[in-house]
């Protein structure tokens, strides 16, 4: 029997058109996996499922109520679970369970059954502030919500984004305990690992349906977008001898927290550093000291030969630095952002305009020169924002978890960006989640809670751990954590 | 140098904004056309009920003069005191005028009768004045004898007592603040919530250029709308600038520095644009209560009348005043000129110090 029933769906906002008439069906009790770059209508399916949006053709039935005409029951038997952002950071733990609880008129008691399994492993930081919990807790926090009023279906929008590795593991394997209780579950991701879990997958496009089927069968159909060809990296050579970054016994702390405790490594100029660690292990604090955001309470740094204490206004002169959150402004136009950014660093109105069209022309981008940067897909926001901070030719650039959220296809052109700086000699100092990136890197370092566990080339770290690929080596790290349970 | 492009981006993005140049040209039209209207301190159309215990003409006469009054509405004639009370108690009057018995045969032996206005005090200002315009009728409505003796009024400045050439310099502060204080406070929270504030902090650009940056488009937003206010109480009011209208723009910009910086300063410490809405409406609100905007400075207690020493608020509507309806030189407004730039050179100082590219 089908518990969700699609037919001929069409979604246009204004001009734009979010889904052209898509039709598939999901089976009771299925795993299903919807899969497609980023803007290929996923959210709107989702909310047009959860009855956030109306249709403007066709129909869909959820649990056999129609989303038009029969919204409130399916309301009553669908939780939601949006990409991000779906709890109050300022409620506790326990206070936001008790709120969605409250919201269906039921308690936590009597929903306990289905979150079990999930709710137990954050339950001993039930008094702990939601915005205070790890990515990959929140998320569980996320889905226990969704789950405390017994849904029939669960529908989830890319809940394992910007969560590492070893919590990603644990949160499917959390999904797929959830068949025995008979939940439908919809989930969106961009992990391929992901998408092998699910029974079937959707691909969607550009709002087209591309295709349903196994996730094997799928993935071998559309191996252009899913499975591109691995990246040949032949800078190798240039790698020079001295350091651009020398760090010793780096110290971080906030009050008795050390989010970062005592780090020492060395980064080779024009070599690609790849910076590794689980949800809240130190990355990003240790970067903000590197790019002289913040200051270290211990230790010593030198970044393009200047001291991140006392000289981070230099060291600012001669790096660039892609945060995490998105780095551009929304609101002005491919052209102007370039603009800002290159007339920040000095450089000429000349010289701007020339480079300006020279990247535009290089990222086949002429076309978009004058269009808003919010107008534009993710992905091509992430390249932008990587050509903008390596336009003024620095001699590191950071990346802070520069792909999230983004289909293979175009995590491997970003690659190739990168690759393409390294070998004008810049050096790429990048964090990521993705561990098939960290194999693209020269070098890498695994942070757990706050140190650094281990430090090589990819070849040499598998052969050190004895495990088969980079996913393995991280997870056979990570799982030692202590930090995230006390 | 780098200024230029990052001022360049600052106009670039208020005009894609929405919601900002409409506000930019609809907030002054708005405030000069509707607020001098409203903001009047004049009682008028106090309602009046009438026990008359005499009924003879003298007291006719009174009861006409109050009908004839701009000020008076009459509420009619009451046959006692109670019923005239129970109109005060349902709203329907605000004053009670009770003529005694033998009113008019006291007044023709020369002696003092006692006329009783009974007012409600709830708005102590309608109460007060209402009673005073009333007494004055009576007194004048008195054969010649009875009258006391004459003072002559002289209005200096403002002869007519016109509140509109009082308020309209005032109203040049409201606007300010809200152009200078609170939007360049919400842009900096805005930067931070979307999270481009840590991209610019990577960068070299020098805290001084990123925050003049923010200020200077605000600042000529500033004096565009105080032209468009100079303008409008110009053509709707025929209200202009007594004293030079140099010294308007120079106290103009003096009050933009502080407001701009202090919402600099507030932003700095304010991670959400809720914190920072919060916290500069808590500061808006009691810097103009305490400023002798509507209410006059010396008749606040001392130890409110202390806070005016700081409050830049109340060094600008002074000044402004003074210029603008007195025709003041610059020998009368240099105390407070030079006390609005030291506060607002002491909160850009601090606004440049707690803004923060290392922390």
């Amino acid at each position: 029997m089908n518990c969700i029933e699609i037919k001929d769906l069409s979604k246009s906002y204004g001009p734009v058109t979010a889904l052209h008439r898509v039709s598939f069906d999901v089976e009771r009790g299925e795993v299903f996996g919807l899969i497609g770059p980023d803007g290929a209508g996923k959210t709107t399916l989702y909310r047009l499922l959860c009855t956030l949006l109306l249709p403007d053709t066709g129909s869909a039935t959820v649990d056999g109520y129609d989303v038009v005409s029969q919204m409130d029951k399916v309301r009553r038997c669908i939780g939601y679970m949006p990409g991000r952002f779906s709890l109050y950071q300022d409620l506790t733990v326990q206070e936001n369970l008790e709120f969605f609880a409250t919201l269906f008129g039921t308690t936590i008691d009597e929903g306990y059954d289905t979150i079990r399994a999930i709710y137990s492993q954050i339950e001993r930081f039930r008094n702990r502030k939601a915005g205070a919990l790890s990515g990959g807790m929140k998320q569980k926090l996320a889905l226990s919500c969704a789950l405390v009023h017994k849904p029939s279906v669960l529908l989830l929008d890319e809940p394992t984004t910007g969560v590492d590795p070893v919590s990603r593991k644990e949160l499917w394997q959390m999904l797929l305990s959830l068949k025995e209780h008979g939940i439908t579950i919809v989930a969106s991701t961009p992990y391929l690992d992901e998408v092998r879990c699910c029974e079937r997958v959707a691909f969607l496009d550009q709002g087209r349906l591309q295709g349903v089927g196994t996730p094997a069968h799928i993935l071998e159909r559309f191996a252009s977008v899913f499975n591109p060809p691995g990246i040949n990296h032949s800078g190798n050579g240039e790698i020079a001898s001295d350091n651009v970054i020398e760090v010793e016994h780096l110290v971080k702390a906030f009050g008795d927290f050390h989010a970062v405790d005592d780090i020492s490594f060395a980064v080779r100029r024009g070599e690609i550093f790849g910076f590794l660690g689980a949800n809240g292990a130190g990355k990003t604090t240790a970067m903000h000291m590197l790019t002289g955001l913040n200051q270290p309470t211990g230790g010593t740094g030198r970044v393009a030969g200047f001291d991140i204490r006392t000289e981070h206004e230099q060291i600012k002169r001669h790096i660039g630095y892609m945060s995490q959150r998105f780095s551009l402004y929304d609101d002005l136009t491919v052209a102007e952002n370039i603009r800002l950014f290159a007339g920040i660093y000095g450089m000429s109105d000349d010289d701007i305009e020339r480079k300006t069209d020279e990247l535009l022309e290089k990222l086949d981008f002429a076309a978009h020169k004058h269009h808003l940067v919010a107008s534009l897909p993710l992905g091509w926001k992430q390249k932008l924002a990587f050509s903008v901070s390596i336009f003024h030719e620095p001699d590191i650039v950071f990346l802070d978890e520069p792909t999230g959220g983004v289909d293979p296809a175009t995590r491997r052109q970003f690659w190739e960006l990168i690759y393409d700086a390294a070998a004008r000699g810049i050096t790429v100092f990048v964090t990521t989640h993705y561990m098939d990136e960290a194999e693209y890197c020269d070098r890498i370092s695994i942070m757990v809670d706050g140190k650094i566990k281990a430090m090589g080339t990819p070849a040499e770290l598998k052969q050190e751990f004895n495990q088969p690929d980079m996913d393995h080596v991280f997870t056979h790290l990570a799982r030692q954590a202590t930090r995230s349970s006390d | 140098m780098t200024l230029k492009y990052l001022i360049q981006k600052e106009f670039l993005q208020i005009k894609r904004n929405a919601f900002l140049p409409r506000l930019i040209v609809a907030f002054p039209i708005v405030v000069m056309c509707v607020l001098p209207w409203i903001m009047n301190m004049e009682v008028k159309n106090v309602v009046v009920d009438v026990v008359d215990n005499d009924r003879t003409t003298q007291s006719q006469r009174l009861v006409h003069s109050i009908e004839a009054s701009n000020y008076f509405i009459f509420g009619g004639l009451k046959p006692t005191y109670a019923h005239a009370l129970h109109d005060v108690e349902t709203s329907k009057a605000d004053v009670v005028l009770v003529i005694p018995r033998h009113y008019s045969k006291q007044l023709a032996q020369q002696r003092v009768p006692q006329v009783l206005i009974a007012a409600n005090a709830v708005n102590g200002t309608k109460g007060a004045m209402g009673s005073a315009y009333l007494s004055q009728i009576v007194t004048g409505s008195l054969p010649a004898p009875h009258h006391a003796a004459v003072v002559a009024q002289l209005n200096l400045y403002n002869k007519h007592q016109d509140y509109k050439l009082f308020m309209i310099p005032a109203l040049f502060a409201i606007v300010i603040m809200l152009m200078c204080g609170f939007l360049p406070a919400l842009n900096i929270v805005g930067e931070k919530e979307a999270g481009t504030i840590e991209q610019i902090n990577v960068t070299p650009v020098s805290k001084w250029a990123f925050i003049l940056a923010k200020l200077i488009p605000y600042w000529i937003i500033a004096l565009f709308v105080i032209t468009v206010c100079l303008l409008l109480a110009w053509g709707i009011y025929g209200i202009t600038c007594r004293g030079s209208v140099a010294w308007v723009y120079v106290l103009v910009m003096l009050l933009a520095l502080f407001w701009s910086s202090f919402g600099l300063i507030i932003s700095n410490y304010s991670d959400t644009m809720q914190q920072a809405i919060f916290v500069m409406w808590f500061f808006v609100v009691s810097m103009l209560l305490l400023s002798g905007l509507f209410t006059p400075t010396r008749s606040m207690p001392q130890w409110a009348y202390l806070t005016t020493y700081v409050n830049p608020m109340h060094y600008f509507i002074d000044a402004i005043r003074t210029v603008f309806v007195r025709g003041g030189t610059w020998h009368s407004i240099a105390h407070q000129a030079g006390a609005l730039l030291a506060i607002g050179s002491v909160m850009a100082a601090w606004a440049v110090h707690s803004y923060k590219k290392n922390s």
